[in-house]
């Protein structure tokens, strides 16, 4: 019976509503929250439309205007040749835009509303509020 | 079916051979060192969960890349130019999609398998959705295994001509076996290592060999097209769209249906799932992730070179009287460029990916059959881990034989279909519902069994009445004619059909209760460490 442990945080799926999803459905109501859920989906919704999207119109693009991609840059280098490479220059830009997104937009409203709910847990449970755990640094891992 | 002289001689058989062993017999022995002692589920399904970023991303791309990528992939670069190159670009930018989307909720929300993240979702009907997840999952992981068996059998091919019955038979048994051993005895520590190992040896082998190319051509990319160009029998044509893709505007759909398949049906493969799942931190899966990013796209790039140089430097005449689908071209350039020893670390690094590759797809199987199928389905989640660990290593062993005897049956399939159709259904019957359980608000049990059970069928259902297995003279049943679907990749009608099956279902049924989603969400986001 113990094998549904809460190893990471997660209610068994049959338990009557536990303590912890109390302190969600608060968390929940935080405008903090409010608005890291708005930026999350709107930069993820955008940034996908724009590296499938980008490369599915590629694909299009070479097969229905073959006149446009055949065009000549420098020697044999056509501009379809040239949109491919780029694919790649793009999905670089946009794991790099989503890094810093995510180390500027997103981590430090992820740490206030995991101490929030933290906080929340631990009133809930009638003891002293502890300190904000260290959030975990990038960067510091285990090497290889 | 013209298969030609043997790619290479006596010595770098023999090589190949000594070298595939060694790797073999160092991995179980390290499979069998690193092997879950207790019987815990955690340490079976998910490994070693503090892994540094690099060693997942390198996992990760080990899990990604088969043999199909190496020797397919290339071939078609060396047949086709242009268009195999789109196609090798589309299996870099499918990690967008893992990684903007998927990668992060997915693993705040989930546990060992999808179906535990769909139950946080629809907690009273968990059980049927867990079901068809399984059963989907069980035709992608089969279908996909199937394919990399066939595939040792068509490498063996390249070195041995038309091998007889009992060597396809003696190949298929032993990777087979060995297979089982790793999924197994090993688990996901054990198919981890291997993944690793294969991911670095395929890194640094096709990295060097494009480098040999490049230097040989001075590092001017100009010359290299020009050369390509010139030995492709179809002149600059070679480096225009359409030479395999473009002869009808049929062709040209079917291209962007496989195109489609493969974008959006990776992030729903199910041992990339499961990968995606291991890392304790969500930070570190995301450097993971964009480690595994970097490791593709490098991989593709230098698989383009290495199609480019293939046909520039051996000659697509040569490439396609040797193996008609053009798998033996990096072997070919191996063999031209660094001679027989070269050829043999390509061709053990090609038995070392399928290898890798078909363990980590068993051990996806045998891990839903044993957590949503025996353990939340049958014993209704009162197993034990002993009781899991034991289905679960038991199902490892029934899944590789299944998939043994089916790559006995299918020896002559194109590995490249059977890949192919897996992806369609990965991306039309499992992404939708994952899309969905992640972000839409108003999904339900209906919506998840509509669009598993409707993505998967029609799909299948496709593919059945397709050239793939009637009308041409390369499908199964060349006699036969009951292909009205024109396409061979069904992708381009069943994701969208999957989605709106899940939309429908949704709709149409009664809506969960709005807790359920607030919670699940504060999860996806905030996500607990």
């Amino acid at each position: 019976m113990s094998r549904h442990s809460t190893r990471f945080g997660s209610p068994p799926p049959y338990s009557p509503t536990p303590p912890e999803q109390a302190e969600r459905q608060q968390v929940s109501r935080d405008p903090a929250y409010q608005s890291l859920r708005r930026i999350r989906r709107r930069f993820g919704v955008r940034a996908t439309a724009v590296a499938v999207g980008g490369f599915l119109l590629y694909v299009l693009l070479s097969s229905f205007v073959p006149g446009l991609m055949n065009q000549p840059l420098i020697g044999h280098l056509t501009v379809g040749l040239a949109l491919g490479l780029g694919q790649f220059v793009l999905m670089a830009v946009i794991v790099w835009r989503y890094l810093v997104h995510i180390r500027t937009h997103v981590t430090p409203l992820v740490r206030g509303l995991r101490g929030l709910a933290r906080q929340h847990e631990a009133a809930g449970r009638g003891r002293a509020v502890p300190g904000p755990a260290m959030a975990p640094r990038d960067g510091e891992y285990r090497s290889w | 079916m013209v298969i030609g002289a043997a790619v290479s001689d006596r010595l770098s058989l023999q090589l190949t051979l000594v070298l595939f062993l060694s790797v073999v017999v160092v991995t179980l022995f390290t499979a069998l060192l690193t092997a879950p002692q207790r019987d815990e589920i955690s340490e079976f399904y998910l490994g070693n969960r503090t892994m540094s970023p690099l060693r997942n991303g390198l996992a990760m791309c080990g899990d990604y890349l088969s043999a199909a990528t190496l020797l397919g992939s290339t071939g078609l670069v060396a047949l086709t130019g242009y268009d195999g190159l789109l196609y090798l670009c589309g299996t870099a930018v499918a990690w967008m999609m893992v990684l903007l989307l998927i990668a992060e909720p997915l693993r705040n929300t989930g546990k060992f398998t999808l179906g535990d993240t769909l139950a946080l979702r629809v907690p009273r009907m968990q059980r049927p959705v867990r079901l068809a997840l399984a059963v989907c999952t069980l035709a992608i992981t089969t279908l996909y295994l199937v394919a990399q068996l066939v595939g040792s059998v068509a490498l063996l091919t390249q070195f041995t001509g038309e091998p007889s019955a009992t060597t396809r038979t003696l190949c298929v048994v032993v990777i087979g076996t060995v297979v089982i051993v790793y999924a197994a005895i090993g688990g996901m520590p054990g198919a981890t290592f291997i993944q690793v190992v294969k991911a670095v040896m395929l890194i640094s082998g096709v990295t060097v060999t494009a480098v040999m190319v490049l230097h040989r051509f001075d590092w001017n990319i100009d010359a290299l097209l020009t050369a390509a160009a010139d030995n492709s029998g179809s002149g600059t044509r070679f480096l225009e769209p359409g030479l395999r893709y473009g002869a009808s505007t049929n062709s040209k759909l079917d291209f962007f249906s496989l195109q489609l398949a493969i974008v959006l049906g990776l992030a729903a493969l199910p041992h990339v799932m499961m990968r995606l799942l291991a890392p304790k931190e969500v930070g570190v899966l995301r450097t993971s992730v964009v480690w595994g990013m970097g490791l593709v796209s490098l991989v593709c790039l230098a698989a383009g070179i290495l199609g480019l140089g293939a046909t520039a430097v051996v000659g697509r005449d040569t490439i396609a009287d040797t193996d008609r689908k053009g798998d033996a071209a990096v072997l070919l350039l191996a063999h031209d460029l660094g001679g027989a020893v070269l050829t043999a670390l390509l061709s053990c690094l090609a038995f070392v990916t399928l290898l890798a590759v078909a363990a980590g797809l068993t051990l996806a199987a045998a891990t839903s059959l044993a957590h949503d199928l025996y353990g939340e389905v049958i014993r209704k989640g009162r197993a034990t881990q002993t009781e899991e660990v034991a289905v679960a290593r038991l199902a490892a062993a029934v899944i590789g034989i299944l998939g043994m005897l089916l790559a006995l049956i299918s020896w002559g399939a194109n590995t490249a279909t059977l890949a192919f159709l897996a992806f369609a259904i990965a991306a039309s019957a499992i992404l939708p519902t994952l899309v969905y359980t992640l972000f839409w608000r108003r999904f339900t049990a209906q919506g998840a069994l509509l669009s598993l059970c409707g993505g998967l069928l029609c799909s299948v259902a496709l593919v059945v009445f397709s050239p793939v297995v009637s009308s041409t003279p390369t499908s199964f049943y060349p006699s036969a004619d009951f292909a009205w679907f024109p396409l061979q990749n069904p992708g381009i009608v069943s994701i969208p059909a999957g989605f709106l099956l899940g939309w429908l279902g949704s709709v149409l049924s009664r809506p969960e209760t709005p807790e359920i989603y607030e919670d699940f969400e504060v999860r996806t986001l905030v996500g607990v460490d």
